[in-house]
């Protein structure tokens, strides 16, 4: 295995050459960049990347542009998990057969994929390339929303959250499921690792990427991606809205290594309160009414639920 | 890139980033690269802006924030110091504004017309009020 | 390094058994699938040979049809030689990404093995698959027997993955009546079959890390017409050689003749058939049984190669006779049987005055029998006497119940 990147700091982390580049069609203030090149700035060995289409796919490769500074391939919305594990086959056939055009260098395998592509029409794809054992990384990036479409409802979406197909009206406080627990799902596979991340989080980020990609076999990342377009917030917010996530418990970051153990590797010095977090964005507006306040209450005791479990888990050691 | 015939380009719609070879791209500065015409790095998305992010090295620390969580690639920072902003590839999000510790900010936004030597002689002054609330905090 | 197998001149295999056989012979890099009767001994006795040692490439055992030819996809770019096989609902799942394998250009040999497709559910051979796959930009070859379907894969990758060409190829051969009926195979060596494919050549492969490819890119109303043109262009003029220089060499080293047109004793023949698969060995013996007993001279065009459509050839072998009967073994919904439809498109522009007539025949796997095929002639022949149909357009064959027919 080749060497793991230095990154001992800021500053050192800015001396990556990024092989993702400006001029792409995203959004200005777009989360998806960002941990893009978080992704790829943490390694400098080969990469193969795949994507799923979705926002990343459709603004980073419309002829006659392409975006990426590595081997890239699209091929539809739920195969990119597949695409790339297709690619990792071939690499380990010509490895065998030795015929390698660049034997002495070990390419990364990567796929990004939207959580519609993660969560709902992929996830066939991508349970197999696990369950198979591909030699491979799946970052989805998670926005909670089939954004590239203009924003209808994924079984990521959270609860309370107004989308187009599942929209707040005068009956209906928007979406009524709870959020899937992909991370649960994938560290089911037994897969050796799995964490959660978000891009403000960048060292502890990082940090994750290296770790997945010394890590032999599939590793799951799921990486908030907040979307200043579809959670309705101006995009020079996104850190700090992306801070509010991860600072209220709504995203916790937290790894699972080899399916059983479980490391809360942020704990905020301030537990900030859901509410602030909802507040902060047009897609939650309408819980901010007589009618719907009390589904506030509800979430801040799904977030409480939820780091309740995870500590728990980290204290079992399990 | 010219609008060619159907004859006129690769099989598959197949795309380079490079002209030729490359090797360690991935410490390879973009001053060094070879990009192709295919490249998006060749491209501009100035005119997307309505306002821009200005640059004052004076108050600048170098902490490296503007370049981890610019989503455009438009930070350009050499041997760990921020030297400057890319304008072909900065969609003028203003994230790399937010972000910025320094008091006063290193980096503000200003209307896309204007020119950087009278942004650079308006440039606000250290917030004494917000200062003496920080040096409480610690 | 895989071991060499063995074989004898002649081996007793099923369709499918040629089929695995010569994937393990050109030394496929990566073969990803998934089982599906009837195709589903391919796969496993390609697992066989790979717990043998006789592969040395990956066999990737996906969670669906969908995920095997996107893996195919993954690793044909990646660049190297790329093959699965698939029938019938297992087909209709992965016709999405057909289209992509052939709009990237990516070389991937399917071994196809017709099937009906539901509903209602069934296993049995028709054409419906292969006619589902006419639009998807592959090439398209038929086999009609174990031999066919063993020769016919090496033509596929040697032709798909030529440089001018790139594009994926589908070998077809018929569920059951061909796949899993065996027959005598004449063998080529391991090493003979492996030099007549060659060493695989990548192009524009993802794995050359010095030049880094994007595949798989969005193109809209400004630049998604010249790509598909393109594509058309590569398929309309590229292949039909590339597969007459394959066929040629092929029958160099073997002796065995391939065409893209199998014309069969339609030198003199005034009503004929055109049919694909095993039908056209049993058209064959009728036809030959016409001439000697009820004095007809009937022949028989067996369709070689399905995609690209050779139109000229199909036309210069249908330009003298005086009725055709077109034979397809897919439900049409809707409209006339697509044979039917591509030999008027083929023959319309030219002299002929020939009758046309379509008989809809064999779905989900009803025999077609020599009786079928003699009624077949003898309505033929009466066309052919009157100058004009004596039977409506398109009848239903072998069908229990009263007659159906319709036009």
């Amino acid at each position: 295995m080749s060497e793991i990147k230095k990154i001992k700091n800021l500053k050192e982390f800015s001396t990556s050459a990024d092989r993702f580049e400006g001029a792409n069609l995203l959004c200005p203030g777009c989360a998806h960049s960002i941990i893009v090149r978080e992704v790829l700035n943490a390694t400098n060995d080969d990469l193969i990347l795949a994507a799923s289409t979705g926002c990343l796919e459709v603004c980073t490769a419309v002829y006659p542009y392409t975006s990426w500074d590595a081997s890239w391939i699209h091929i539809g919305f739920e195969n990119g998990s597949s695409a790339v594990a297709g690619a990792e086959a071939m690499y380990k056939a010509l490895k065998n057969k030795g015929r390698l055009k660049q034997p002495d260098r070990t390419p990364k395998f990567v796929a990004f994929g939207g959580d519609g592509a993660t969560y709902d029409i992929g996830f066939q794809w991508i349970s197999g390339c696990f369950e198979r054992g591909h030699n491979m990384m799946y970052v989805c990036l998670d926005n909670e929303v089939y954004a590239n479409t203009g924003g209808q409802r994924s079984s990521s979406t959270p609860i309370g959250s107004s989308t187009t197909t599942a929209p707040a009206g005068r009956v209906s406080y928007g979406e009524k499921m709870m959020k899937k627990d992909m991370m649960a799902i994938m560290a089911a596979h037994g897969a050796p690792y799995v964490a959660q991340v978000a891009p403000n989080k960048w060292k502890d980020m990082v940090a994750k990427i290296q770790k997945g990609f010394a890590a032999e076999g599939p590793v799951y990342i799921n990486a908030m991606s907040a979307c200043t377009t579809e959670w309705k917030f101006a995009p020079e917010d996104t850190i700090a809205i992306s801070d509010l996530a991860v600072d209220s418990l709504v995203f916790p970051l937290y790894e699972i290594i080899n399916g059983e153990k479980l490391n809360i590797t942020y704990r905020p010095k301030n537990i900030i309160p859901v509410r602030d977090y909802l507040g902060a964005q047009g897609r939650f507006k309408h819980l901010f009414t007589k009618q719907y306040e009390y589904l506030i209450d509800e979430w801040q005791k799904n977030v409480d639920k939820k780091w309740d479990y995870l500590q728990r888990r980290e204290e079992a050691s399990v | 890139m010219e609008k060619k015939g159907w004859d006129g380009f690769e099989i598959g719609a197949m795309l380079r980033s490079f002209d030729g070879a490359t090797r360690d791209i991935a410490t390879t500065l973009p001053e060094d690269r070879p990009y192709s015409q295919s490249n998006s790095f060749t491209a501009s998305v100035a005119d997307w802006r309505i306002e821009k992010p200005l640059f004052n090295k004076d108050y600048c620390i170098d902490c490296q924030f503007c370049w981890v969580y610019c989503p455009d690639m438009s930070i350009i920072s050499r041997d760990k110091k921020m030297v400057g902003i890319d304008f072909d590839h900065c969609k003028g999000c203003g994230i790399c504004v937010e972000v910025c510790p320094t008091n006063p900010k290193s980096l503000l936004m200003f209307a896309e017309q204007q020119d950087e030597e009278s942004a650079i002689a308006e440039w606000p002054k250290k917030d004494t009020s917000k200062a003496k609330e920080e040096a409480k905090d610690e | 390094m895989a071991d060499t197998m063995e074989l004898r001149d002649i081996e007793v295999w099923d369709g499918n058994m040629a089929a695995s056989q010569a994937l393990r012979q050109v030394q496929v890099d990566v073969v990803a699938a998934y089982p599906i009767t009837p195709s589903t001994p391919i796969v496993e006795n390609y697992g066989n040979f790979t717990a043998n040692g006789y592969v040395d490439g990956e066999f990737v055992m996906t969670e669906s049809e969908h995920g095997a030819m996107s893996c195919c996809i993954g690793a044909a770019a990646a660049g190297g030689r790329v093959a699965t096989a698939t029938s019938s609902q297992g087909f209709a799942l992965m016709v999405e990404t057909l289209y992509s394998a052939s709009g990237m250009r990516l070389p991937i040999v399917l071994n196809v093995v017709n099937r009906a497709i539901g509903a209602p559910l069934n296993v049995n051979g028709d054409h419906s698959d292969m006619y589902m796959g006419r639009d998807s930009g592959w090439i398209q070859l038929d086999a009609y027997c174990p031999q066919n379907a063993y020769d016919l894969n090496f033509i596929a990758f040697k032709v798909s993955e030529d440089h001018d060409v790139r594009l994926p190829a589908m070998v077809h051969q018929d569920g059951f009546m061909t796949s899993h009926t065996a027959q005598g195979v004449a063998t080529l060596p391991d090493d003979v079959a492996y030099n007549f494919v060659g060493e695989y050549k990548p192009m524009n492969d993802m794995l050359d890390l010095d030049h880094p490819v994007t595949h798989g890119v969005q193109t809209e109303e400004d630049w998604h017409f010249e790509h598909k043109a393109r594509q058309q262009h590569a398929l309309m003029t590229a292949v039909i050689p590339k597969i007459e220089a394959a066929f040629d060499e092929f029958e160099k080293l073997t002796g065995r003749r391939y065409n893209l047109v199998e014309a069969y004793n339609m030198e003199d023949a005034e009503v004929a058939v055109v049919c694909m698969g095993t039908s056209v060995e049993t058209a064959r013996e009728v036809a030959e049984e016409m001439r000697a007993q009820h004095g007809i001279k009937a022949g028989v065009v067996g369709i070689r190669v399905f995609r690209p459509w050779p139109l000229e050839q199909i036309a210069a072998a249908l330009k003298d006779v005086k009725a055709i009967g077109a034979l397809d073994r897919s439900s049409p919904h809707g409209t006339v049987g697509a044979l039917f439809n591509e030999i008027s498109g083929s023959l319309f522009n030219t002299d002929t005055k020939a009758v046309l007539t379509n008989y809809i025949y064999g779905l989900g796997g009803r025999d077609l029998t020599k009786a079928h095929l003699v009624s077949i002639f003898t309505d033929l022949k009466a066309n052919a006497d009157a100058g004009k149909p004596t039977t409506p357009l398109q009848q239903y064959i072998g069908l229990r119940g009263p007659k159906l027919s319709f036009f």
